[in-house]
């Protein structure tokens, strides 16, 4: 070990040379939200009606979309994973990481929206009356269209993750479990949760923190209200009004507070039960 | 591999010994129009604007591109970015005290204008400069010296003149409504068939100021006067009850407005909605064309009338070529510019040349120019011509109506 | 297992392919108005009309030059940083951790504005070195991820071996460590250039507007009533991390111990 001492800390130099930029980025961040006035433009903010029910509609919009992401995309890999060594089938579940967010979105409009290709497809069939009778996906108060989207584009993403944890799990594991008399019940919660636990942690947090804040496929897809904090955070920034603009960044640093704590009390929780398993792990 | 290290470690290090030089230092606004000639030829200028029409796209890069190349030698490069988004990077530019920028002209006017004066964002007067705008613009039209309630005092000059129409297709539509009061009752009889974009949106904002306007005593009582919320309060009351009235028989019950422009039309072409609006009293003309429109499209104003305004060319504080910049301004002010702008195959939009001002072979082509079926006469746009009220109406009005209206 | 293929194939058609095939379908024949008995109208419009705009092919070189340098440096960070994690076992691991995926948890738009005023004192505002340096704020903590991951798969013994061989830093590195770490780097290609590809905001402020990338052509267009040019567009842009994809593969055929016609002994 004392051979790599000195190693890793010329290892970690690039990142920490690379961690400058977010950091010194969000602490202008916070400087500016403050405005000299303390904590006057949170106050604001908090006491704002609208602010708090973005607030309320965007933990809920991204939770839905990030739980549904992750046990689709657990599923999938459990199911599906043998196949997903050759690079076939592989490249086809990755076509939507092929697009950026903004454009998925779009298509989801043009798929789902009231005059879009389903809504013509089942007029054309005489399934439906009338495109109006389609029922409003996109756009849409409940946030719909925002998770159809989010959804959609992350369950790859959540499978790209998984996937190499459960080609790594070897096959013995089960069969223990197997002998022991264990069920696909005990095969799950004994072999797949333990090892996966940390990268399902880590992908809700990369997952939710990314559909929380993100501004294009909200602008794109949500509606006019209840909106989500990232696209009120855009119009008080770039809102003809300028006084707003502190107002922006006093959103945009909660946002992150918010996030950060949630990911010191997942990687707290993880801390442990990694640090046991990392004792055992090929030592 | 090792490379980039060094870089990061310079980057940093500029920081701390980071003095910009100004290359700006002659002013030239007070340089004479052949100085100014002489030091455009052969530059780049950048003009920043909103990009999201293409058909004004397309009058900059195939008209105005190659014609400023040919006249001044300046090669023009546009760059879509909105309004606030530009005034933006120019405040954060301000703030770093970067004098050698990179945006020379600016599309603005309304709110934006405002701030970009009080923030100090552009370089000052220049138009008395311009040859064109002294030449063929009438320059004591109050429409050039306010813009929105804000004087001009020559930062801006007038590039195009707009009024707001409503669009529908006369197929579906045989006697559209003549009054705001009119149009309610068009609403409730035809349920879904009519929406407005939401507050933010320049075009919804119009919109909603069409509405004050109506419910005031009378117009002028909000155009003439700056924004005093206590004495409005019976009007904005009276606004408010107006579209929460209405928002029930909007589309989609009022439970989502248009995010923009683009989108109602988008709804309007695909049958949605039967009506669609818009600032440019011909932007219909292009649509048609390209089928987005159905054929039949017409326009309608209504009583008490409809709102026109300006819209302006400005140069930022930090233009790193005015030179170029003034010529280029100069051109697109010219009356050949103005001429092909006016045409419908394009743009299509209203000139704020003065024609009195014009030699007679180009007052003919103008005169000459078919704005097409779906534009109003001359007459009837200048007869129902409103002023437009002060800025500070148009943020006013954002705030207030997601209160009143969309949280109601 | 061919039920399970069966199912594997179904899925991946409803929810992978189809989308696709509907975009491309799209993008080369007009809007569609199927409710009112029309059929498809087949025609290249959408491509031509995309082709006609002077600034695509700008915009499309720049995105992916910046998209490979984004992606170049990602691998050197993440190379490294992943590799000492992977060898680093101290109790303050999970924090460090958590620290090195915080920029991704950080609303971008915060970072971009704060950094702007500091790229336009060092000189990087409106250049394509700072839109790449800003690109590297959400794609990095990914990297660092997928690297670490694969680090910890191959194990120590992978590590120390060649280290007690007498391998330099470097040879291990060529010689070992990438061959080893292929698949993450397939991984990372589609994840950094498509994350580069995806932002907007960030672009358009750092940039300024004199870097054209993609989606600031794409962006302003994005309402546009003319279904056609839009789908034509989402096509070009997923063309492009499929293109460099094939040039990253190919680069990776150079690394030791793979399947060239000219060494293939494995």
């Amino acid at each position: 070990m004392k051979l790599f001492k000195n190693k890793i800390f010329l290892l970690f130099l690039p990142a920490a040379i690379f961690m400058i930029l977010p950091f010194y980025g969000f602490f202008h961040a916070l400087t500016q939200s403050t405005g000299g006035e303390g904590l006057a433009h949170y106050e604001e903010i908090l006491s704002s009606e609208r602010f708090l029910s973005s607030v309320w509609f965007s933990i809920r919009t991204a939770g839905i979309a990030t739980i549904i992401s992750i046990i689709l995309g657990l599923v999938f890999t459990k199911l599906f994973h043998p196949l997903l060594n050759n690079t076939f089938p592989r490249l086809m579940v990755w076509i939507p990481m092929l697009f950026p967010h903004f454009v998925w979105g779009y298509m989801v409009i043009l798929i789902f929206s009231e005059t879009g290709w389903m809504a013509q497809t089942l007029v054309a069939a005489g399934w439906l009356g009338d495109t109006s009778n389609f029922p409003v996906w996109t756009r849409d108060p409940e946030g719909i269209g925002i998770i159809v989207t989010y959804v959609w584009k992350e369950v790859p993403l959540v499978i790209l993750l998984l996937f190499p944890v459960y080609a790594s799990i070897r096959p013995e594991f089960y069969a223990l479990v197997n002998s022991l008399g264990g069920n696909a019940w005990h095969r799950l919660t004994t072999v797949d949760l333990p090892h996966l636990l940390p990268v399902l942690v880590e992908s809700f947090l990369i997952i939710f923190s990314f559909t929380l804040a993100a501004y294009e496929v909200p602008a794109l897809i949500g509606t006019t209200f209840p909106e989500m904090i990232s696209v009120l955070g855009y119009e008080w920034f770039y809102g003809s009004s300028w006084e707003d603009r502190p107002l922006a960044f006093a959103a945009m640093v909660m946002t992150s507070l918010f996030l950060l704590i949630l990911t010191l009390i997942g990687y707290f929780g993880l801390s442990r039960r990694r640090w046991r398993a990392m004792r055992g792990d090929r030592a | 591999m090792k490379k980039f290290i060094p870089f990061f470690l310079l980057a940093i290090l500029l920081v701390t010994a980071c003095s910009e030089t100004s290359t700006n230092t002659k002013d030239w606004t007070e340089a004479s129009w052949d100085e100014i000639e002489a030091a455009a030829d052969g530059t780049v200028v950048r003009l920043y604007m909103w990009g999201g029409d293409e058909g004004i796209n397309d009058y900059i890069d195939n008209y105005v591109t190659p014609q400023v190349e040919d006249r001044y030698g300046v090669s023009l490069k546009r760059v879509p970015l909105d309004t606030p988004e530009i005034l933006q990077k120019l405040q954060t530019e301000k703030q770093a005290n970067k004098q050698n920028g990179s945006i020379d002209v600016i599309w603005i006017n309304g709110e934006n204008f405002k701030n970009a004066k009080e923030n100090e964002l552009l370089i000052g007067s220049f138009t008395e400069v311009l040859p064109n705008f002294n030449d063929y613009y009438n320059t004591e039209d109050p429409a050039f010296q306010t813009d929105f309630g804000t004087e001009v005092e020559g930062m801006e000059a007038p590039w195009g003149k707009v009024q707001f129409v409503f669009h529908y297709d006369s197929e579906q539509i045989k006697n559209p409504p003549a009054t705001m009061e009119e149009l309610k009752t068009w609403i409730t009889e035809n349920p879904g068939k009519f929406t407005y974009p939401r507050a933010e949106e320049f075009t919804g904002n119009a919109f909603l100021r069409h509405v004050l306007y109506a419910q005031a005593e009378k117009p002028p009582d909000i155009y003439e006067q700056p924004l005093e919320e206590n004495d409005i309060t019976p009007t904005a009351e009276r606004t408010w009850s107006y579209l929460n009235e209405i928002e029930n028989d909007l589309w989609r019950s009022g439970e989502h407005y248009p995010n923009s422009l683009t989108e109602l039309d988008r709804l309007y072409s695909q049958g949605e909605v039967w009506m669609t609006m818009g600032y440019n009293e011909s932007r219909a003309e292009s649509l048609i064309e390209e089928g987005v429109f159905p054929e039949s499209t017409r326009s309608f104003v209504m009583e008490p009338g409809s709102i026109g305004n300006t819209h302006f060319l400005s140069i930022p504080f930090n233009s790193p070529n005015q030179p170029g910049a003034l010529a280029a301004i100069n051109f697109m002010l010219s009356p050949e510019a103005q001429l092909e702008k006016y045409k419908p195959n394009d743009w299509g939009e209203n000139t704020p040349i003065s024609f009195e001002q014009l030699p007679e072979d180009i007052k003919k082509e103008f005169k000459a120019v078919e704005r097409g079926e779906s534009v109003l006469s001359t007459e009837e746009l200048e007869e129902s011509f409103l002023p437009e009220s002060e800025a500070a109406y148009v943020d006013w009005m954002k705030e207030q109506w997601f209160n009143e209206v969309v949280q109601k | 297992m061919i039920r399970k293929k069966a199912m594997f194939l179904s899925l991946t058609l409803l929810f992978f392919i189809f989308p696709l095939t509907i975009m491309l379908l799209q993008s080369i024949s007009a809007p569609w108005r199927f409710h009112t008995g029309q059929g498809i109208d087949w025609g290249w419009q959408g491509f031509s009309l995309l082709f006609q705009n002077p600034q695509l092919w700008e915009a499309t070189f720049t995105s992916i030059w910046i998209g490979f340098a984004v992606l170049f440096i990602n691998i050197t960070i993440g190379l490294f940083t992943g590799k000492a994690l992977a060898s680093y076992t101290s109790y303050g691991k999970p924090w460090l951790e958590a620290l090195l995926l915080s920029p991704i948890l950080i609303p971008s738009l915060a970072i971009a504005m704060g950094l702007h005023l500091f790229m336009i004192r060092v000189g990087l505002a409106d250049t394509i070195w700072g839109v790449m340096l800003i690109h590297l704020v959400p794609t990095v903590p990914y990297s660092i991820k997928i690297f670490h991951n694969s680090y910890q798969q191959m194990g120590k013994a992978m590590m120390e071996q060649p280290h007690i061989l007498g391998a330099g830093f470097w040879t291990q590195v060529f010689t070992v460590e990438l061959p080893l770490l292929r698949p993450a780097i397939r991984s990372l290609t589609f994840l950094t250039i498509v994350i580069s590809l995806s932002q907007y905001a960030i672009t358009a402020i750092i940039g300024g507007g004199r870097v054209l990338t993609l989606p600031l052509v794409f962006f302003p267009f994005l309402d546009n009533a003319n279904t056609s040019i839009m789908a034509a567009f989402s096509i070009w842009f997923a063309l492009i991390p499929v293109f460099m994809y094939i040039i990253i593969e190919a680069l990776m055929m150079f690394l030791p111990y793979s399947r060239l016609p000219w060494r293939n002994h494995r």
